[in-house]
């Protein structure tokens, strides 16, 4: 078994001093001069002491041996030894640290949260840093970030440590391998040292480098929360929906309150056994937008108390706008008239808008209008122009996407379709995929319909003409366009609302190329501008609470952001990671690092100058010194 | 300070010096000279003090035959009286060197000015003998007597310095070399000498003195407080001894000293003599009137 060793053997040369310091010893030696009456009892008490102990010629000597043991203790500290500790000794080691919002979970009340813990265990490994060793800290929460760079100075390291502060957001750790990763280039970098509670989601995806250390941090006390707030529109307004979760194995009580624009409008006492989630439903009356919060009172400890608060924002209900040339009269004819929606231009051919929710369409000229959603009928859109051309033979739909929102519930079977798209020479299906399309239906020779989603807009693409095939004579024709409809209205926000969760706010059509200041719950604003495209995107939503998204023109947007996330809530930790093919276990002790030991040395080597100041100091009392 | 009150030596305060005139010596054995004096002999003698009857035999003067004893007994007895002759009283003091530390010598010439006030106020013979320094004639104080021997031995006393390193053996040698007749020997020494002390006390018993030996230690002889390590340096020789951790060897050190001092007092026991160690800073008065009466050295 390895106990340790030395960084700097070579300094064990110094021993050679031991030689010069005792050949000094003797010739320097002075002691102070006692004049006595007579030596006649002291010779015979030392003759006595001699014979009785044999440990006397040393003692004799304890200046000398104390001399000898400070150089011992001077040597060995310049040799710099340590105690081999459970982690191998690592030169560069990267140390990721879970702050997601499980992290501020308290083991009882009044308690320290896991992050506390972590940073202990992270502050040990500070203290413990052998020379020559660096570390670098990466915080890891949705997504991760560089606390300090390789650094070997403990003080740079603390400060960096003291910052970390619980991100209101789930663990993802591909980030914070990928920084590592990023690290790795340029140093070598064996082991990564991972500290988390270990509720994190147990498939990685990753192709590890190097080895993953994955220490697991005791989990906190028993937790309840919300970890969803959505709504669906009803006749007369909204149903919210509010599930609440909790700890496994542990019963709790808690009062939901639901409040509508800062007034509590409801409140409910649930109890959650943490064998399943409870929900609860709320009613809205369709009053135009509202911004609505749902809190949570616990009646007993609650370890987290990030996830007791949720917000969702419903918006102003109105009318689908639909846009559907009057070419494509079978879409006009199969949308119901009683669904509430407007549809562009008229019968007469008349009236335009600036903004459509749907559009409908089988000429090119149509696709730039500005659209949550667009469906193209026969039209081969510019980017897909190298990857296929359309040819007037008949053609079947081989297979397609049941699960698609699009497609459910309509029978594509046996339908004959009058174009037949064909993949050019040499272009194979993931050239779709690469210019960024979902296949929902494939012909014999080629994609049918296709799928491309973006953050403001989807574009469903219909590569064939609906109007030459027999599909706008089957049943499910109906089906489909129903199925458009509702997928516009999912797109625009007006069948269903989903309370925003944290990370990144949702994007957003705006006006193009515009300012907009955000400011968030804690104050704090920044200055985002939208898109040559209308697209405001990327907007950081790291804290629970209202966003404000102020254009400068009228009433700024509100957002309200929440946590939101069930594996938070429940607090479970994962014994095992599978990162690809690797499995890592969590570690079941804690990891001891190497430990230094030069400056116990040291300190030893100091006392030791102490205790030798002080004997030599210590004057005889009671009888006079001679001069 | 007028002449009444003038004091009569440097060593002695004038009222112990009257409180002493009143005392004697008090010796364990009738070790007395065929001079006369004022001890009583063991033997026969003709001094007033009756000693006891024997048988009267032919020859024996008859004003000795006790007639009211004959009276009453018809058989002559003849009264036997105490002879009074003088007791030699030696005192040897110590001078050595060692002797220098902490009033050793000071209390030593207290003592024997004491003891020899008492020799001198009771008509015995004292003399005075020190240890001379090597190659030195040794300086002494003849026998004297009487009253009028006080001024003499005071300033003999009062002339002494500490000096030299003979040892104590040597000196006793010195002083039986010089001595004449039986009595009383006192020893005033610290009895720190690295010779054998049986042979000069055997001399002394053999030359029929009675041996006193008080043995006079200073404070830090008895009691020492030291630490650390140390170079003794030998008073009398200048010679040295590194001792390393003194602090841990005074344990031993006592044994040693008591050691010693129980080897002294045996040599004296087994020699008819006494023995008696003192303080040099133990009050006078307190060794002279209270120690040394309780001992029953003086009375």
């Amino acid at each position: 078994m390895n106990w340790g060793g030395f960084l700097n053997p070579m300094a064990g040369l110094w021993f050679l001093l031991v030689g010069p310091l005792v050949i000094l010893y003797f010739l320097k030696l002075r002691r102070p001069q006692l004049e006595v009456p007579s030596l006649v009892l002291w010779r015979s008490v030392i003759n006595d002491s001699r014979v009785n102990s044999p440990f006397q010629k040393f003692k004799r000597n304890l200046l000398l041996l104390l001399q000898l043991a400070l150089l011992g203790c001077l040597v060995l500290a310049a040799m710099r030894p340590f105690w081999r500790g459970t982690a191998d000794q690592a030169q560069y080691l990267p140390v990721l640290i879970d702050c997601s919002a499980s992290m501020a979970a308290l083991d009882k009340p009044g308690g320290q949260s896991r992050l506390d813990l972590a940073k202990q265990e992270v502050g040990r490994l500070i203290d413990n840093l052998l020379p020559g060793q660096r570390l670098a800290l990466i915080a890891v929460a949705n997504s991760a970030r560089s606390l300090c760079d390789f650094s070997d100075n403990p003080r740079i390291l603390r400060a960096a440590l003291d910052k970390l502060t619980v991100q209101h957001a789930p663990s993802r750790l591909e980030d914070g391998l990928r920084m590592a990763q990023a690290l790795a280039l340029t140093n070598p970098v064996e082991t990564v040292l991972f500290y988390t509670d270990g509720n994190l989601p147990t498939v990685v995806s990753f192709d590890l480098p190097f080895e993953l250390s994955y220490q697991k941090l005791p989990s906190g006390g028993s937790n309840v929360g919300i970890t969803a707030v959505n709504a669906q529109r009803n006749r007369d307004g909204w149903d919210v929906f509010v599930r609440v979760d909790s700890t496994r194995n542990s019963a709790h009580t808690t009062t939901v309150e639901f409040w509508n624009s800062g007034r509590l409008e409801a409140s409910e006492l649930v109890t959650v056994d943490g064998a399943g989630s409870q929900r609860v439903v709320f009613n809205v009356p369709d009053e135009g937008a509202a911004s609505l919060e749902v809190r949570l009172k616990p009646d007993g400890f609650d370890s987290l108390s990030l996830d007791n608060q949720a917000f969702l924002d419903l918006p102003r209900q109105r009318n689908l706008r639909v846009y559907c040339p009057l070419s494509l009269a079978t879409y006009r004819q199969a949308m119901p008239e009683q669904d509430a929606l407007v549809l562009y231009p008229d019968d007469e051919g008349n009236g335009t808008a600036a903004e459509y929710d749907l559009v409908i369409t089988d000429q090119g000229a149509d696709l730039p209008l500005n659209a949550r959603m667009a469906l193209s009928i026969g039209v081969i859109p510019e980017d897909l122009k190298e990857l296929l051309d359309t040819t007037t033979q008949v053609a079947e739909i081989v297979d397609w996407q049941r699960s698609s929102p699009l497609l459910q519930y309509v029978q594509l079977r046996d339908v004959q379709l009058g174009d037949e798209p064909r993949k050019l020479e040499g272009v194979e299906d993931k050239a779709f995929e690469m210019a960024g399309y979902e296949i929902l239906a494939q012909g014999k020779r080629a994609p049918l319909v296709l799928h491309r989603a973006r953050p403001t807009r989807d574009d469903y693409v219909f590569l064939f003409h609906t109007d030459r095939s027999t599909l706008v004579y089957r049943i499910g024709f109906p089906i489909l366009v129903k199925n458009i409809l509702e997928e516009a209205r999912r797109l625009a926000g007006l069948s269903e609302a989903r309370s925003q969760p944290t990370g990144v706010l949702e994007p957003r059509s705006v006006a193009p190329d515009s300012s907009f200041t955000v400011t968030a719950p804690d104050g704090s604003r920044t200055v985002h501008r939208s898109s040559a495209e209308g697209d405001l995107a990327g907007i950081a939503a790291p804290t629970i609470g209202r966003y404000l998204v102020d254009s400068g023109q009228g009433d700024p947007e509100v957002v309200g952001v929440s946590l939101q996330s069930v594996t938070e809530t429940q607090l479970e930790g994962v014994d095992t990671l599978r990162v690809k093919e690797v499995r890592v276990s969590a570690a079941t002790a804690r990891l001891q690092t190497d430990r230094p030991l030069w400056h116990w040395l040291a300190l030893l080597g100091f006392s030791l100058l102490l205790i030798e100041w002080l004997f030599f100091q210590k004057r005889p009392a009671g009888m006079r010194v001679a001069v | 300070m007028s002449p009444a009150n003038a004091r009569f030596t440097t060593l002695l305060e004038n009222k112990v010096l009257s409180r002493l005139e009143k005392m004697r010596l008090n010796p364990l054995r009738r070790l007395t000279n065929r001079t006369r004096g004022e001890h009583q002999s063991g033997k026969g003698g003709t001094s007033t003090d009756f000693a006891d009857y024997r048988d009267y035999v032919p020859g024996d003067d008859v004003k000795n035959v006790d007639w009211n004893i004959f009276a009453r007994l018809e058989r002559p007895y003849v009264k036997l009286y105490r002879h009074e002759e003088d007791l030699h009283v030696v005192l040897l003091l110590d001078s050595s060197a060692s002797m220098k530390f902490e009033g050793k010598f000071d209390r030593a010439r207290q003592l024997a000015a004491a003891l020899g006030t008492m020799g001198l106020m009771n008509v015995e013979r004292v003399s005075v003998y020190t240890c001379p320094a090597r190659a030195e004639e040794p300086l002494f104080l003849p026998p004297c007597t009487g009253r009028v021997s006080r001024g003499r031995l005071f300033d003999f006393l009062e002339r002494l310095e500490v000096k030299g390193d003979c040892p104590f053996e040597s000196a006793i040698d010195g002083m039986l070399s010089r001595h004449r007749g039986r009595g009383l020997v006192i020893l005033l020494s610290d009895f720190l000498t690295f010779g054998d002390l049986q042979k000069p006390f055997n001399m002394l018993f053999s030359a029929g003195l009675e041996v006193s030996a008080i043995q006079i230690l200073g404070p830090t002889e008895l009691n020492p407080e030291l630490t650390g390590n140390l170079r003794f340096v030998d008073s009398e020789s200048g010679q040295t001894l590194d001792v390393s951790n003194v602090g841990d060897l005074l344990s031993v050190y006592h044994a040693h000293r008591l050691a010693l001092e129980e080897e002294v007092a045996m040599i004296c026991r087994q020699r008819s003599g006494r023995f008696l160690s003192i303080s040099s800073q133990a009050p006078l008065e307190s060794v002279l009137f209270d120690l040394l009466r309780r001992k029953g050295w003086i009375r």
